[in-house]
C-alpha cells in the first residue's frame, strides 16, 4: 500500500491552518496556473482527470461543471457542501480544520472556472469549531489580498442531516425549510434563487488544486481506471486508531483497516463494516476479503462507497442493536417531506424497538422487510432508499440474530 | 404552445399537449388516481407520493403529479403493482391517524377515507400501540381548526398561504413523523382568504369554526350559486339542508371552481354571507311597523299608486337578477314611472383587493350600466318605490321591496333572497352566469315579479 497525500499533505505540520504555513508548503502556487488557463480549460482538466464528487454520491465532478453556463446573463455560484453529518464520516472537518487554505484555494479556482464570483460554503451547525478555524482562514486570505475575485461566505445549518443533501441545502441556503427538491427532467445545474449554481463536497473542491497544478494524468496516477485519485478514507468503531487517512482508490479494505486502524481492537474478529457512512449497506467479514475500496467494487457487492468513512464492527457486535442505532437515527433526521419516509423511518424504528424489547413477533421482522420495499425508490430523495438498503442489508446478512430475538 | 402527442393510458389513446403533467390529463379524463398534495392551482409539490402510476420502460412506479406527457407514453394506473404500492404508502399514511372519523367533520368528503375504501381495506398490521402525538382544536385564526394528528402534511396550506395570498402565516415544523403544521412564532392566520384552507385540507386537519359540529355532509344538498358579496361574481356551493320539522338552512358556501371567474378560491367575506340571508328577514307585509294582511297590503299598494300617478320612481337594488330588473323595467313603464338604480353606495374602495374582491359590492351593477339606467338618486317623486335598493330616500311615500327588516313606517313587502330564487348576473368582467334556486323554504317568499304578475303588471 503506497501512500499518497493529496489533500492531507499538509494535515501533519503545527499550525498547518495559518496562511504562512500553507504558503510555505506550496499552498496557493496552482493560482498561478490561472494565468494559463482560460475557464473552460480548467473544466476540461477536471473533466479529464476523472474526479468524482467526494461527498458519498461519486458523481462524475468535471460533468457537473460542465453544466455550468460559461455566458450566463445571471450570476453563478458556487456552494461547497460541509454539512458533514453522515454517521460515521468526519473527513471534511479534518480539511477545514487542518488545512483550510486548501479549500480556499480550491474555491478559488472553482469559481474562476465557472464564472462565479460567490462561494457559500454550508457548514454544519455542530461545526462551530471548525467553522471557527475556517473563518479566520478565510479573514486571512481576505487580508492577503487572495479573494479579489470571488466571495467566500460561511452558512451555518441549523442541525438537519438532511441539508446535507444538495438541494435541500439550497433550499436551507435560501432561508426555506430544508427539503429536498424534485429532480429536474434533464441535465441542468442546481439553481439558488433561481441562479445557476454548483454544488461540491468539500474535499472534492479540495482537490482541485493539486489536479489544476499537476495535470489530470498526475491525479489519475492514483486510484483505479474509473475511481481515479484519492479519497480521505476514515475508521471508527471497534479498531486500535480510528481517524482520518488518505489513501488511493482501490486500496484492499482489509490492509487499510490492518494498516493506518491497527486492526481490530483487543485482537478480536472482524464480524462487520459499513464502508461509507451508515446509509451504505453493512458488509459481513467475509464480504470484505479481498475487497478494495472504489466505488465499483463496493456496487459489485451490493453496498456503495458513499464517504468512505468506514465503521468497523467486532465479533461481539450485536447487529440488531447497531440496526437500531441506526434507525434512530433515520427516525430522528427523516425530513418528513415524502409520506413513505416520513411514517416509515419512525415506525421502523418503533418495530426494531419492539424486537429488541423482546415483544417482537416474525409478523414484525415481515413487515420491515415490507416497508424497506415501500421506501424504496418512492420518494423525492435517497433518504428512504438508503433506509431500505440499511434494513435489507442487516435482516439478511445476520437474520439469525434478529429471529434469535422473536422466537 | 407546444404539440398534441398520443398516450396510451390502461390500454385507451389519449390525446394530450407534450410535457403537460400526466396528473392533470388524468383528472381530466376521470381517471382514478389517488392525491393528496397535488393541486391544480397549487402545483406539485411530490409528498405525498401517493399518484403512483407504472410508466413503460421506467423500473419504478412514477408520481403522475411529476411525470410529463411525452409522444408514445405508456401510462398504467390500475396493474396490481400499482395499487399495492398505493396501499403500502396508504398504509403508512393511517399508522400516525387517529382515526376518529366519528368525531370528525371531514367524514364523507375526506380523501384519507375515500382512498381506504378504494385502495385500503386491509387490516391494521400496526403493532405499535403509542402513536404520535399532536396538539388537536388549534385555533389558527380567521376561523380555522387545526388537528395537527389528522394531517398528512400535505403542504398544500402552506403553500396556499406561501403562493396564493402571500401572507405566509402557515409553516411545518419538526422532522420526520414529529413534522406538523403550525402558525409561524407570534402569528395567528390572518387573511382575507383563509378559510380557502379548509377546502385546501383533503383531511380533517384544517375544519372551519363556523361549520364544525353543525351537520354531517352527506345530509346536505350542494347547489349551484353564485356569490352576491361584490361584483365579481364567484361561483359557489350552497350547502343547504330541511332537517325534519324544520326549514331548509343553508350551513355553509364553498367555492365552486371557475376559471374564467375565481379560479378554486371564495374570500372569507363572501364564504361567511350566507348568515345574513338567514338572519333579519322580512318575513311579512307591514305598514306602520306593523304586520298587515295580504290583502291589506295590496290594496294599499293600488291605492298609492293611484294618489301619486305620474309622480312615481322605482329604484332597483343593482344585486337583483336580470330578469327581475327587466319585469321592473316593465312595470315601472306600464305606470309611467322613471327609473333609478342609484350606484354610489355599492362602492368600497377598503373591500377591494387584487385577488377576487371587487370594489363594487353589488353583483348585477354591470346590468344596470348596460342597460342604461340612470344611476342619479330619484328627484321630484312623490312616491318611490325601493326594490330592495340599500340606500334610503326621502319622498312623501314609499313602497318598499326588502329581503331585510328595516326601520320603516311604510309600507313594505317581503321578498325572496338570492338564494331562494333563480335568475343571471353579469359580473363586472361582463361576464354572464346564471344562479339557480337553492333554498325552498317552508314558506316561499315572491321575487318582486311575482308580485307585480300578482298585482296584475305583467
Amino acid at each position: 500500500m503506497r501512500e499518497c497525500k493529496i489533500v492531507s499533505k499538509k494535515f501533519h505540520l503545527p499550525n498547518s491552518h495559518t496562511l504562512s504555513v500553507a504558503r510555505k508548503n506550496g499552498g496557493y502556487e496552482a493560482l498561478e496556473k490561472l494565468k494559463e488557463y482560460s475557464p473552460t480549460q480548467i473544466v476540461a482538466i477536471i473533466k479529464a482527470s476523472g474526479l468524482r464528487g467526494k461527498g458519498g454520491g461519486g458523481a462524475s465532478a468535471g460533468e457537473k461543471w460542465e453544466l455550468m453556463p460559461q455566458n450566463s446573463e445571471k450570476p453563478s455560484f458556487l456552494v461547497v457542501n460541509c454539512d458533514e453529518s453522515e454517521p460515521g464520516t468526519f473527513k471534511d472537518r479534518q480539511i477545514i480544520s487542518y488545512d483550510p487554505h486548501l479549500l480556499i484555494e480550491g474555491i478559488i479556482i472553482t469559481c474562476y472556472a465557472i464564472k462565479a464570483k460567490q462561494a457559500y460554503i454550508y457548514i454544519r451547525g455542530e461545526y462551530k469549531e471548525y467553522q471557527d478555524i475556517l473563518q479566520g482562514a478565510i479573514d486571512e486570505a481576505y487580508g492577503a489580498g487572495l479573494l479579489n475575485a470571488c466571495d467566500i461566505t460561511i452558512h451555518r445549518g441549523a442541525g438537519a442531516y438532511i441539508c446535507g443533501e444538495k438541494s435541500a441545502l439550497l433550499e436551507s441556503l435560501e432561508g426555506k425549510r430544508g427539503h429536498p427538491r424534485l429532480k429536474p427532467k434533464q441535465k441542468e445545474p442546481e439553481w439558488y434563487f433561481g441562479n445557476p449554481t454548483l454544488v461540491n463536497n468539500v474535499e472534492t473542491i479540495a482537490s482541485v488544486p493539486f489536479i489544476v497544478q499537476n495535470g489530470a494524468e498526475a491525479y489519475r496516477a492514483f486510484g483505479t481506471q474509473k475511481s481515479p485519485g484519492t479519497l480521505l478514507f476514515a475508521m471508527s468503531g471497534h479498531i486500535n486508531t480510528p481517524g482520518v487517512y488518505e489513501a488511493e482508490f482501490g486500496t484492499n479494505m482489509l490492509e487499510y483497516i490492518e494498516q493506518y486502524g491497527g486492526g481490530v481492537k483487543n485482537g478480536k474478529k472482524l464480524k462487520a463494516v459499513i464502508p461509507g457512512g451508515v446509509s451504505c449497506g453493512v458488509l459481513t467479514a467475509k464480504e470484505c476479503e479481498g475487497l478494495t475500496l472504489d466505488y465499483e467494487a463496493l456496487r459489485a457487492v451490493g453496498s456503495t462507497l458513499g464517504t468512505g468513512g468506514m465503521i468497523v464492527m467486532d465479533a461481539d457486535t450485536s447487529m440488531p442493536e447497531v440496526l437500531k442505532n441506526i434507525l434512530e437515527f433515520y427516525h430522528e433526521e427523516s425530513c418528513g417531506q415524502c409520506t413513505p419516509c416520513r411514517e416509515g423511518s419512525g415506525w421502523s424504528d418503533k418495530i426494531m424497538k419492539r424486537v429488541l424489547d423482546g415483544e417482537g413477533s416474525k409478523e414484525d421482522l415481515e413487515k420491515l422487510f415490507e416497508l424497506a420495499d415501500t421506501m424504496n425508490g418512492k420518494t423525492i430523495c435517497v433518504f428512504a432508499p438508503s433506509i431500505s438498503i440499511v434494513l435489507l442489508s442487516f435482516l439478511t446478512k445476520f437474520r439469525k440474530e434478529f429471529e434469535a430475538l422473536v422466537l | 404552445m407546444s404539440r398534441v402527442v398520443d398516450i396510451i393510458i390502461d390500454g385507451e389513446n389519449y390525446r394530450a399537449e407534450e410535457n403537460s403533467l400526466l396528473i392533470d390529463l388524468l383528472i381530466q379524463e376521470g381517471i382514478k388516481v389517488p392525491y393528496f398534495c397535488y393541486h391544480e392551482t397549487l402545483g406539485a409539490d411530490g409528498n405525498c407520493r401517493m399518484c403512483m402510476v407504472g410508466i413503460e420502460g421506467q423500473k419504478r412506479p412514477q408520481i403522475a403529479c411529476d411525470t410529463l406527457v411525452k409522444e408514445g407514453m405508456v401510462v398504467n394506473t390500475k396493474s396490481d403493482t400499482i395499487r399495492e404500492v398505493r396501499k403500502n404508502i396508504l398504509e403508512l399514511e393511517l399508522i400516525n391517524h387517529p382515526v376518529d372519523c366519528p368525531t370528525c367533520d371531514q367524514a364523507g368528503e375526506c380523501s384519507l377515507q375515500d382512498f381506504y375504501m378504494e385502495y385500503g381495506l386491509h387490516n391494521s398490521k400496526i403493532t405499535i400501540a403509542q402513536k404520535v402525538k399532536h396538539d388537536k382544536a388549534i385555533d389558527l385564526g380567521a376561523n380555522v381548526m387545526l388537528d395537527q394528528e389528522r394531517c398528512v402534511l400535505c403542504a398544500r396550506c402552506t403553500r396556499f398561504t406561501a403562493e396564493i395570498t402571500k401572507t405566509h402565516e402557515l409553516g411545518i415544523v419538526g422532522r420526520g413523523d414529529d413534522a406538523k403544521v403550525t402558525t409561524m412564532p407570534g402569528r395567528t392566520l390572518e387573511n382575507d382568504y383563509a378559510m380557502n384552507v379548509v377546502d385546501l385540507c383533503p383531511v380533517g386537519a384544517l375544519t372551519s369554526k363556523d361549520f364544525r359540529f353543525a351537520q354531517r355532509v352527506w345530509f346536505l344538498e350542494s347547489s349551484e350559486g353564485i356569490c352576491h358579496g361584490c361584483a365579481k361574481g364567484c361561483n359557489i356551493f350552497i350547502d343547504h339542508n330541511k332537517l325534519k320539522y324544520k326549514d331548509d338552512t343553508i350551513y355553509r358556501f364553498r367555492p365552486r371552481r371557475n376559471d374564467a371567474v375565481n379560479g378554486f378560491f371564495i374570500c372569507d367575506a363572501g364564504r361567511l354571507s350566507y348568515k345574513e340571508l338567514q338572519e333579519m328577514r322580512q318575513e311579512s307585509a307591514t305598514l306602520h311597523g306593523r304586520e298587515i294582511s295580504q290583502e291589506a297590503a295590496k290594496e294599499a299598494f293600488h291605492n298609492l299608486l293611484l294618489l301619486h300617478q305620474n309622480s312615481i320612481a322605482v329604484v332597483i337594488d343593482a344585486n337583483l337578477y336580470t330578469e327581475e330588473i327587466e319585469s321592473i323595467i316593465n312595470f315601472a313603464n306600464t305606470i309611467d314611472a322613471k327609473i333609478y338604480a342609484p350606484l354610489d353606495i355599492y362602492k368600497d374602495a377598503s373591500f377591494a383587493d387584487e385577488m377576487l374582491k371587487s370594489s363594487m359590492r353589488a353583483a348585477n351593477y354591470k346590468t344596470i350600466e348596460n342597460l342604461g339606467i340612470t344611476t342619479s338618486t330619484p328627484q321630484n317623486a312623490t312616491l318611490i318605490i325601493n326594490c330592495n335598493h340599500p340606500q334610503e330616500f326621502r319622498a312623501d311615500a314609499t313602497i318598499n321591496f326588502f329581503t331585510h327588516r328595516r326601520e320603516t313606517q311604510a309600507l313594505t313587502l317581503p321578498i325572496a333572497a338570492y338564494t331562494e330564487s333563480s335568475g343571471s348576473l353579469t359580473n363586472e368582467d361582463n361576464i354572464t352566469q346564471y344562479s339557480k334556486q337553492a333554498v325552498f323554504k317552508n314558506s316561499p317568499l315572491p321575487t318582486i315579479s311575482d308580485y307585480l304578475q300578482g298585482l296584475g303588471y305583467e
